[in-house]
């Protein structure tokens, strides 16, 4: 570990606020949010229904913009990119997982995974090595030609998980991942999330309203009513 | 797709393959290509036999059939049926047209046969005659007609009846030549010269051979004789073509509206690709290019099926309709305009509502917000 604890710094949220209008009533979701995490990290982000867990996911990583403050990754200011930069960005230095897994129904699991790496203009064949090393890293090895559509959640959960991992991003970012799984499936997702945590340093934000999730993670962050408890 | 290309095709290669079977009825069973008639003041070509030779010398000609054409009445138990009689030279007839082969019942008649006369349907009535009531009424092989040609009344034997499915045809009869000669007195003369030429040769420049021969009638193409048939023609072509284009516009937008659909329904789609920071370009140029695929898929199926199956079954098994068998024909220049406007729609159909939604947020895209 460094000492120079800016750098061991991530992302950074200062003073995030994030209004919704819904024809004249104003929503708060983000209240004056600020927050620092660290490169590294396994943060869980929890709180109640309509506290603003997904707004604030959404914020960091980068699929929505803020209202007012701005989101720092790697000491990188987010507010001064433009779309096309964040895509970019997306792309190369930031990993999601759905809910609902939301792979391409017309792609198959190691199609699906190697999509972002073909994006980023590598070639083919390192591309199906890449995924393939992925699919086989979440347990899928007897599974790489198959569709979504012939998959359990828990089987799609996991190519989803491959997907946002297999360029390898700075931080992950994962919104209620088990919420459509099983216990068992749930847990076989949030080991895998552990052992990258562990075995790669990979950084990883997880929303989820389930208590027994704590023991998986490093810091847990409350929300209510759109700020921090 | 691949029906609406079909059907599209279909429908106006239905009326395409109505021309084109008037044409070519009339051409093998009336004028053949070309036909010479007596010059403006004549009532008669002069000279028939040497004329035909002349002509039948040129190598493009393939024969020539001089005919003495009247207008009669044919009486059978007390029904009369006024109508064209030809007088023929059988074998020359055969050369230039398909009479002899469009014989429902009894024979042909020979060159030597006197006193015999072959009747169209239309003429004698039955075998599926389109307007009976006009008709004799149901005359058999073998029967006696009477026949008034000129105020000479002549009793003929019915040798034979044909049907043409041309319908100028199948209400004339024809006799031999040398019984028509005898009826209004004349020798070697003709009031035309049906001529049939190879298939290599174009009409107009068979006509300017002729004419180098140092003809002095009149030599005709059979365009000029299509006359009613051109209008008919020209009234098909039009409705052929406002039809074509009402397939087409509606082709044209259910294509559209199918692809729009189906690509708006992916909303939630591009929203990922966009979240895992795929290039807008990317993302319409995806779903442009399966479009596409699927366009030319589903025009290569409706091509392939109206080239190898619809067509050849038309044409061993023509649809009977009133003008008379006909075939679909599908003419490539014209299945490749449709493709292409088809082709058209898939791309203009796929690109407006792809770059709509890529170019929309990204939390609306995702969440439907
Ligand atoms: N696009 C939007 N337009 C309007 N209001 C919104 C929008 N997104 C979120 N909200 C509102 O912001 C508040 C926080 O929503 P958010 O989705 O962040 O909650 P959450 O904590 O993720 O809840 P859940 O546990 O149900 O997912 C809610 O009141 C919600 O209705
Ligand atoms: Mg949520």
């Amino acid at each position: 570990m460094e000492n120079n604890t800016e750098s061991n710094v991530i992302i950074e949220a200062q003073n995030v606020t994030r209004t919704f209008w819904m024809g004249e009533v104003e929503v708060r979701a983000l209240r004056d949010v600020s927050l620092k995490i660290k490169r590294g990290e396994f943060v869980a982000i929890m709180g109640s229904s309509g506290s603003g867990k997904s707004t604030f996911l959404n914020q960091l990583g980068l699929l929505d913009i803020p209202t007012s403050g701005t989101i720092i990754i790697d000491s990188v200011d987010t507010s001064r990119m433009s779309e096309k930069e964040k895509g970019e960005f997306r792309l190369r230095n930031l990993g999601y997982v759905f809910q609902d897994y939301a792979l391409l129904p017309e792609l198959s699991a190691i199609e699906n995974v190697y999509l972002s790496l073909m994006m980023q203009g590598k070639n083919k064949e390192e591309c199906q090595k890449a995924a393939s090393a992925m699919l086989i890293a979440v347990g899928l090895e007897d599974r790489l030609k198959q569709l979504p559509s012939k998959m359990s959640g828990g089987q799609q959960q996991r190519v989803s998980i491959a997907r946002a991992l297999a360029h390898k991003p700075r931080v992950l970012f994962a919104d209620e991942p088990c919420a459509n799984l099983d216990s068992t499936a749930s847990k076989q997702v949030l080991e895998l999330f552990r052992k990258f945590n562990k075995e790669e340093e990979q950084t990883i934000v997880m929303v989820t309203h389930e208590d027994w999730h704590v023991e998986y993670v490093d810091r847990i962050i409350r929300l209510k009513d759109g700020v921090l408890e | 797709m691949t029906l609406i290309f079909l059907q599209i095709v279909l429908f106006s290669s239905i009326l395409g393959g109505v021309t084109i079977q008037f044409n070519k009825l009339m051409v093998d069973y009336q004028t053949g290509n070309l036909v010479i008639e007596p010059s403006e003041e004549e009532k008669y070509i002069e000279n028939t036999s040497s004329l035909q030779k002349k002509i039948e010398g040129l190598p493009e000609v393939i024969g020539s059939s001089a005919r003495l054409r009247n207008s009669g009445v044919i009486s059978y138990q007390g029904k009369e049926v006024g109508t064209a009689i030809y007088g023929i030279d059988a074998g020359d007839e055969s050369l230039v047209t398909h009479l002899e082969s469009a014989m429902i019942d009894g024979e042909f008649i020979s060159r030597l046969d006197r006193g015999e006369i072959i009747l169209g349907r239309e003429v004698s009535g039955g075998y599926g005659a389109l307007m009976e009531s006009k008709s004799l009424g149901g005359v058999e092989v073998g029967d006696t007609v009477d026949v008034k040609i000129e105020g000479i009344n002549r009793e003929f034997r019915v040798k034979g009846i044909y049907s043409t499915l041309y319908s100028n045809t199948d209400s004339s009869a024809y006799v031999n030549k040398a019984d028509m000669e005898e009826i209004i007195g004349v020798k070697n003369r003709a009031n035309e010269i049906a001529v049939k030429t190879t298939s290599d040769i174009n009409e107009g420049d068979a006509r300017m051979k002729l004419l180098s021969l140092g003809i002095k009638e009149e030599v005709r193409t059979w365009h000029e004789f299509a006359g009613m048939l051109k209008t008919i023609e020209n009234t098909l072509t039009m409705l052929r073509n406002v039809f074509s284009a009402i397939g087409l516009l509606i082709a044209f937008v259910i294509i559209f509206v199918v692809i729009y659909v189906n690509i708006v329904n992916k909303k939630r789609q591009i929203g990922v690709q966009k979240a895992i920071g795929i290039d807008q370009k990317v993302i319409v140029n995806s779903f442009v290019i399966q479009a596409m695929l699927y366009a030319f898929i589903g025009i290569m199926l409706g091509y392939l099926i109206m080239h190898y199956i619809i067509s050849p079954y038309t044409i061993t098994h023509p649809i009977q309709i009133a003008v008379g068998p006909i075939s679909l024909i599908l003419e490539n220049f014209e299945a490749l305009s449709r493709a292409v406007l088809l082709f058209l729609a898939a791309v203009i159909g796929s690109f407006i509502p792809a770059y709509k939604l890529s170019k929309k947020g990204l939390l609306e895209l995702i969440w439907g917000k």
